[in-house]
């Protein structure tokens, strides 16, 4: 057991920082605030993801077939530590290098990985995540999209909601009823551009591009852009979930806006002794979860499945993610009602959906009480 | 990073582990509010593991791993400031600290050295029955009041006294840490096993999620606790025992909350544990003092800078 950093570790810490001194546009952090599903963000994600790549700071964790260097995920992680603070210059792209990428590599076929991790590698390819539905949210098996098979292709019918980038999407790791019961589901690589798909837009408060519906009319899906065997669906998407739910290093941009509005604070005099204790107990939330999230990451780069500490992990991100929106809304109210500072805007539309995104802070409390603290499940009353 | 044990943080371990099997459970027709053991306190003595800092390979980081599975002991036994401070320092173990004269200090009755934490001084004595009256309260620590400064007080050097208050809020953090985990755990087991309603307790997610917020609590502070011992450093310190002070405040209260009456008396250890957490939760100026201290190392004030 140790804490520190590796030299190489370090290294890709600085190399990650002085890209981004040198590749982020001066008006950026305005730019960030419009979120990652935002037509702004996505076109600037295709300029400067093929220019991550070139320096080696989009995916070298992947094997070096695909493109990578076989990275430790811990550098994987502090590259991701560095794009998040500053607001996630990747914009959607970071689902395809942290868990869309990652799931393809395990389950995928060689001609899927040769065909996705390229157009990955490239960085300029949009995919849209296709689970949740109005009847399944938390309990994703009550999804109705079906996908029926007929020779070797499916036809899709049904609908998705929430589905975060979808209008820009040209990819959509999509899960569909394919068999019989609870079991019985399939995820397919569809392309967005298949006749019968309809994207519409949900304005929220989270930010423009992050929420769509998506209707599926007979849409052909071919028997090859099944992702892992006919009805194996679940084991698909708890491994991406792992990665999902811990793949955003969020404590790293609550931090940075905590930070700020401190600063806010200390200039117009107003960082008195409440509000300093205030703020340390924000940032010792942040910190907590940072450990707990490392704990995550080392699991992950020992292969390990690790689910529940995913969970935990996700559940301290959540918290000490509200603790510095609370703080901001408490001691420094008019970063929120105004935009004095873009970064808390930015913050506040990831703030407010970490505890739901990725599945429910409860989802993750259920997973924990069952799978680390072996506790059953309640009988009928 | 690693969160594994190296090889020879295993064989450590492993040692330390068998020296605490004995006191797994509190002393049979143990009735007390306390159960400090003479016994154990003699033998970690006796077999070197509070000189750990000085072995080659290993360091303070070990220190905080034996102190939070010591503490995850219903037995308590002064081991983190032995370890922690009494070996670089060289005092006679067992060291208790104090936060100032006319205060209750934990192991006082006990201990060879007392370490008297002040404003503008650290001091370091032999403490004697007319220092030191002890108490009895409901706390799971041999407690004595101090009432001044040993006769053979010395001041200790700048260098000295900043490691001292550094090391003591690592010290009471990574002890906080197995006091919780062992609170939670025997709570888990608990609910596990009590049935109500035709069913175990821990069936009902109440239950469940205020049990797994505090896993995942116990488990933070863990980590915290011992990434400052590895680095031994004073924000981390601060850092590490205001999560702990904070996050002690739901974990007594749940455990107990999920134990029901029974969690109340003391024939059910589970005060061995919380019982001493609710001593931590005041220690060093409690979670006030913690963030106070975070936040001038993190922002410092005007007129500091
Ligand atoms: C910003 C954002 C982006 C998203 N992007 C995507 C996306 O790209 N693709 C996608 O597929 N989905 C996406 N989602 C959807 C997300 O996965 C769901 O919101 C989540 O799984 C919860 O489902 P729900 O919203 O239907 O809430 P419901 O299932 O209706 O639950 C509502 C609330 O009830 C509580 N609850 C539910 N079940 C339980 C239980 N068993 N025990 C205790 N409490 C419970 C929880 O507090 C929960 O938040 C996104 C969500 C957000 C907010």
């Amino acid at each position: 057991m140790e804490f520190g950093w590796t030299p190489q570790e370090n290294a890709v810490r600085i190399k990650a920082r002085e890209f981004l001194a040198a590749n982020l546009p001066a008006d950026w952090q305005a730019t960030a605030a419009l979120s990652p599903g935002s037509q702004a963000v996505t076109d600037f994600s295709r300029e400067i993801c093929p220019k991550l790549h070139e320096a080696g700071l989009l995916l070298s964790h992947w094997p070096e077939e695909y493109g990578g260097v076989n990275a430790s995920a811990w550098e994987h992680f502090i590259i991701g530590e560095q794009l998040w603070e500053v607001g996630e210059p990747r914009g959607p792209q970071y689902y395809n290098v942290n868990w869309i990428g990652p799931t393809i590599l395990e389950y995928g076929t060689a001609g899927q990985k040769n065909y996705h991790l390229g157009r990955i590698r490239e960085g300029n390819v949009i995919w849209c995540q296709g689970f949740s539905e109005p009847s399944g949210g938390s309990d994703l098996a009550g999804i109705r999209t079906r996908a029926v098979r007929d020779g070797d292709r499916y036809v899709v019918n049904g609908s998705k909601i929430w589905t975060s980038y979808a209008r820009l999407a040209e990819f959509c790791i999509l899960v569909a009823r394919t068999g019989e019961g609870k079991r019985g589901v399939s995820v397919f690589l569809l392309p967005m551009n298949r006749p019968g798909i309809t994207v519409r837009p949900i304005a929220s408060v989270v930010g423009d591009g992050d929420l769509h519906e998506v209707f599926f009319d007979d849409v052909e899906v071919l028997a090859g852009e099944r992702l892992g065997p006919e009805d194996a669906g679940w084991e698909v998407i708890r491994y991406s979930l792992n990665f999902e739910r811990v793949g955003i290093p969020r404590y790293a941009l609550a931090l940075k806006t905590l930070d700020r509005a401190v600063m806010q604070l200390q200039a117009a005099s107003a960082f008195g002794p409440v509000a300093r204790q205030a703020a340390a107990d924000a940032y010792a939330s942040c910190e907590g979860a940072r450990m707990m999230a490392y704990e995550a990451v080392d699991q992950r780069s020992k292969s390990r499945p690790g689910s529940g500490i995913a969970s935990m992990a996700r559940y301290a991100i959540v918290l000490a993610e509200r603790k510095v929106a609370d703080f901001v809304l408490d001691w420094a109210p008019h970063l929120f009602s105004s935009d004095a500072d873009p970064m808390v805007a930015t913050h506040h539309k990831r703030a407010i959906a970490a505890g739901l995104a990725a599945g429910a802070a409860e989802i993750q409390l259920n997973i924990v009480a069952r799978d680390m603290l072996g506790l059953g499940v309640a009988r009928g009353l | 990073m690693d969160f594994d044990y190296s090889d020879d943080q295993h064989l450590l371990m492993t040692a330390f582990e068998s020296l605490l099997e004995r006191f797994r459970a509190p002393p049979p027709g143990q009735h007390g509010y306390v159960a400090y053991s003479g016994e154990l306190q003699a033998e970690l003595a006796a077999s070197g593991f509070l000189e750990i800092t000085g072995q080659p390979g290993f360091g303070l980081l070990e220190a905080a791993m034996m102190t939070e599975a010591a503490a995850h002991c219903p037995v308590s036994v002064e081991l983190a400031a032995s370890a922690m401070l009494g070996a670089a320092l060289g005092l006679a173990a067992p060291v208790a600290v104090a936060w100032g004269v006319g205060r209750p200090v934990r192991f006082l009755p006990v201990a060879r050295t007392v370490v008297v934490i002040e404003d503008g001084r650290v001091t370091a004595g032999t403490p004697c029955a007319d220092i030191a009256r002890p108490v009895t309260g409901v706390a799971a620590y041999p407690i004595a009041v101090l009432s001044a400064l040993p006769h053979d007080a010395r001041q200790l050097s700048g260098t000295e006294a900043a490691t001292v208050r550094r090391r003591a809020l690592i010290g009471v953090a990574a002890e906080a840490a197995g006091l919780m985990r062992g609170a939670v755990g025997h709570t888990v087991q608990y609910v596990r096993e009590r049935r109500q309603f035709g069913q175990p307790l821990g069936n009902f997610q109440a239950i469940q999620h205020r049990l797994a917020e505090d896993a995942q609590l116990v488990r933070a502070c863990r980590w915290l606790a011992f990434r400052a011992a590895y680095a031994d450093d004073a924000k981390e310190a601060a850092v590490a025992l205001l999560y702990a002070q904070e996050a002690m405040r739901k974990v007594i209260n749940d455990c107990h909350q999920f134990s029901g009456a029974m969690g109340l008396t003391l024939e059910f250890p589970l005060h061995l544990w919380t019982y001493r957490l609710k001593v931590l939760q005041g220690e060093a100026g409690g979670r006030g003092a913690q963030a106070g201290s975070v936040a001038d190392q993190l922002w410092p004030l005007a007129d500091a800078a």
